[in-house]
């Protein structure tokens, strides 16, 4: 495996080697032809095609620019763009993500896009939290999203009406109706509740709403500067959340990912599902919409619900030597328009206010719990500390300590206190 | 000047060894003494063995659990594989109607991908929905469905099978391939000698194949350490760390935490392992020259 990551760390760097020479030459091509290379990271197949059809529409219209896409496989994406920014190749347009803005911005690899925003005629147009999400790094726009990532409660309406259960509006209800559900027995149970591989971003929605006062700027710190689960409240909600796991969701759920969250909800197993929305293209063909509804996360004790948002989107790289060209295409592909087609095919949410008035496709139906969330005085959205070096490791410390604390190997206050400790409280 | 000769059809090779295995190697070496975190490269220095102890006086991520995980995950899946393995040669040597093609579906194990095994099986081990419990169910041997994945004690267990069901091949080709080679002359002899079948076994087919099976359950050895792909479909190293070896969290360092440094300490700690295990293993076989 050593042998393996050096091997490729090479093979990158030949592999850069080769894309500088492709560039330098395409940009001074005969045609006179000005070539960007645009790097996506959040790959699929659809995904990729359909980005492939938004170029040829811009190159269309804009016939002295030529688009390269590079598109790596999913799980080398993000390593692989690290590298080529590391050895300084010449991209014009990369895919960050949340996550990997402040790594990118401690590199010093981004520009600031402030001259280009500011002079943006859609500026106005976007949600607030757009612009927010933006200057999420220094109060600087290094990056200008393009989708957001909200959670909301998936239910099966058809399980609930079986049983005879409302669907829950505050999280104590929530709690409630899956123990209800889980003690009829037969299999049933009530929450689909993920075990492994970033559980943090669910759990937290769970449980923050028991205890309130938190901190918008940092998802895990109280509005007076402590770890809020410390607290009377926190131990109160973390314990609730054993207990959830333990009379409200099927006891090999410890071990769930996305996929067997999933099946869990589209087999009726556990009707309550918290998920992001391009969860619905997991649903094709398995599940009619008249089984399922969506509602905005439930309200806690505290009498608010608070979201976390994921979000990504285009940057230019300081290494580009055509930033306002790079500008132009962005413009392009985040307008109103072309953004919101990108969210239809893909299944996240759009970052233009006029797009959720506008497209009926984004203010009915299943959307509608996203748009509730979003104007809703009772929603506070948190950030997560991107920006804290502790960052990247706390999502596979809060997975084994969480699990632990759900097998019984630790207590409730054992669990804060290693939490704490971690985030230097 | 005939040496020089041989130095210089001999450099290509070198070269390209150097290029890509002794430069990369060396400088995964380097990475592991340096806090080469992808989080911010503009401070880029060596830091002595930090990474080491960072790594070791983990309290949460315990590593003395990962290390006893890393044993008992080599140990018991390098055991069946062989076992079974060589039992499978076994029986594959001797000619049966279609064997050649029952041979490729016994093998094509092998050619899977390591992910893609392990997500399979992780259905076929789920609690829920999973084929294990289904069946134990219907033959009545279980009351309520068991969290193979779930439960730590049976977690590890349920991954090595999973390991030792895609490694049974690697043994049963290389051994098959090496039972062919016994001349039939030593059996004949062995049974006018007056040798059954498990003296036969012991003292004409395992002697003779003996560099085989010593340099394959090496090779072996080294793949199941730095094979981190089921455990990582299946368990993602939990729950609570119960299956989390070197090499997932190897993984785990580099691709969730871009800690390269870490990453790369853990990666000599697992070089160094194995080099202290071929010594002592390579001694104690008696290997030479003449048998490996």
């Amino acid at each position: 495996m050593k042998k393996l990551t050096s091997m490729l760390l090479v093979f990158a760097l030949a592999a850069s080697i080769v894309f500088a020479g492709g560039s330098g030459e395409a940009a001074s091509s005969d045609s006179g032809k000005v070539k960007l290379t645009f790097f996506e990271t959040m790959t699929s197949p659809a995904r990729t095609q359909y980005i492939q059809e938004m170029i040829d529409r811009y190159e269309a219209e804009n016939p002295n620019i030529e688009i390269e896409l590079i598109s790596p496989p999913y799980e080398q994406s993000d390593s692989k763009l690290t590298m080529t920014l590391n050895s300084n190749q010449p991209l014009d347009i990369i895919e960050t993500r949340d996550y990997t803005l402040k790594q990118f911005v401690n590199n010093g690899w981004l520009r600031d896009l402030s001259g280009y925003i500011d002079s943006w005629e859609e500026k106005d147009n976007l949600l607030p939290l757009t612009l927010d999400a933006a200057r999420t790094v220094d109060d600087i726009p290094y990056l200008m999203p393009q989708f957001f990532y909200v959670k909301a409660l998936l239910v099966r309406t058809d399980i609930l009406d079986k049983y005879g259960i409302e669907i829950p509006t505050n999280l104590d209800e929530f709690y409630a109706a899956c123990k209800e559900l889980t003690s009829k027995g037969n299999g049933q149970y009530g929450y689909a509740l993920r075990g492994k591989s970033n559980i943090f971003k669910i759990f937290d929605v769970l449980i923050a709403g028991n205890v309130g006062n938190i901190n918008p700027e940092n998802f895990y710190e109280s509005n007076d500067g402590k770890f809020w689960l410390d607290s009377e409240a926190g131990r109160k909600a973390l314990a609730e959340y054993v207990d959830l796991y333990k009379n409200g969701c099927p006891p090999d759920s410890i071990n769930w990912g996305y996929n067997e969250q999933i099946n869990g909800f589209v087999s009726g197993i556990t009707p309550f599902l918290i998920q992001d929305p391009d969860v619905f293209s997991a649903f094709e063909g398995q599940l009619d919409p008249s089984q399922y509804t969506v509602v905005p996360i439930p309200v806690g004790t505290s009498g608010y619900r608070y979201l976390e948002y994921g979000f990504n989107g285009p940057s230019i790289p300081v290494s580009s030597e055509h930033p306002d060209e790079a500008w132009d295409f962005i413009e392009f592909m985040l307008s109103p328009e072309e953004g919101a087609a990108f969210c239809k095919m893909y299944g996240p949410l759009p970052v233009h206010e006029s797009v959720y008035n506008d497209d009926p496709y984004f203010s009915s139906g299943n959307y509608t719990a996203w748009s509730e969330e979003f104007n809703s005085p009772e929603t506070i959205f948190a950030m997560y500390p991107l920006d804290d070096p502790k960052y990247p490791g706390w999502a596979q410390l809060h997975e084994t300590t969480l699990q632990a604390l759900l097998l019984g190997e630790s207590t409730v206050d054992e669990t804060i206190e290693i939490w704490a400790d971690y985030w230097g409280y | 000047m005939r040496n020089r000769w041989y130095l210089l059809m001999m450099a290509p090779g070198f070269i390209l060894l150097a290029l890509f295995l002794y430069i990369p190697l060396f400088m995964g070496v380097v990475m592991a003494f340096q806090n080469y975190n992808m989080f911010n490269l503009t401070d880029l220095h060596f830091i002595g063995l930090e990474n080491f102890t960072a790594i070791i006086t983990d309290k949460t991520i315990d590593f003395w659990q990962i290390l006893i995980n890393t044993a008992v995950w080599l140990f018991f899946s390098l055991l069946f594989q062989f076992v079974l393995g060589f039992g499978l040669a076994l029986l594959l040597k001797k000619p049966f109607a279609g064997r050649s093609i029952y041979s490729g579906f016994v093998f094509y194990a092998w050619a899977l991908s390591g992910f893609a095994i392990g997500l399979v099986w992780s259905w076929l081990f789920n609690g829920q929905v999973g084929l294990f419990n289904d069946i134990l169910m219907k033959l009545h041997l279980i009351d309520s469905p068991v969290g193979f994945l779930s439960n730590p004690k049976y977690a590890m267990v349920s991954v090595i099978i999973t390991n030792i069901w895609y490694g049974v091949p690697f043994f049963g080709i290389m051994l098959l391939a090496a039972l062919q080679s016994v001349p039939n002359e030593l059996y004949e002899a062995a049974v006018l000698d007056g040798c059954g079948p498990v003296k036969q076994l012991f003292s004409v087919t395992i002697p003779y194949i003996k560099p085989t099976i010593i340099s394959t359950i090496l090779l072996r050895t080294m793949w199941i350490i730095n094979f981190p792909d089921i455990i990582y479909a299946m368990t993602n190293g939990g729950p609570a760390n119960s299956t989390n070896i070197l090499a997932t969290q190897m993984i785990n360092k580099v691709y969730k935490q871009y800690d390269y440094g870490q990453g790369s300490a853990i990666g000599v700690i697992i070089m160094l392992l194995l080099l202290i295990y071929a010594v002592i293993y390579l001694k104690l076989t008696n290997a030479n020259e003449d048998n490996i």
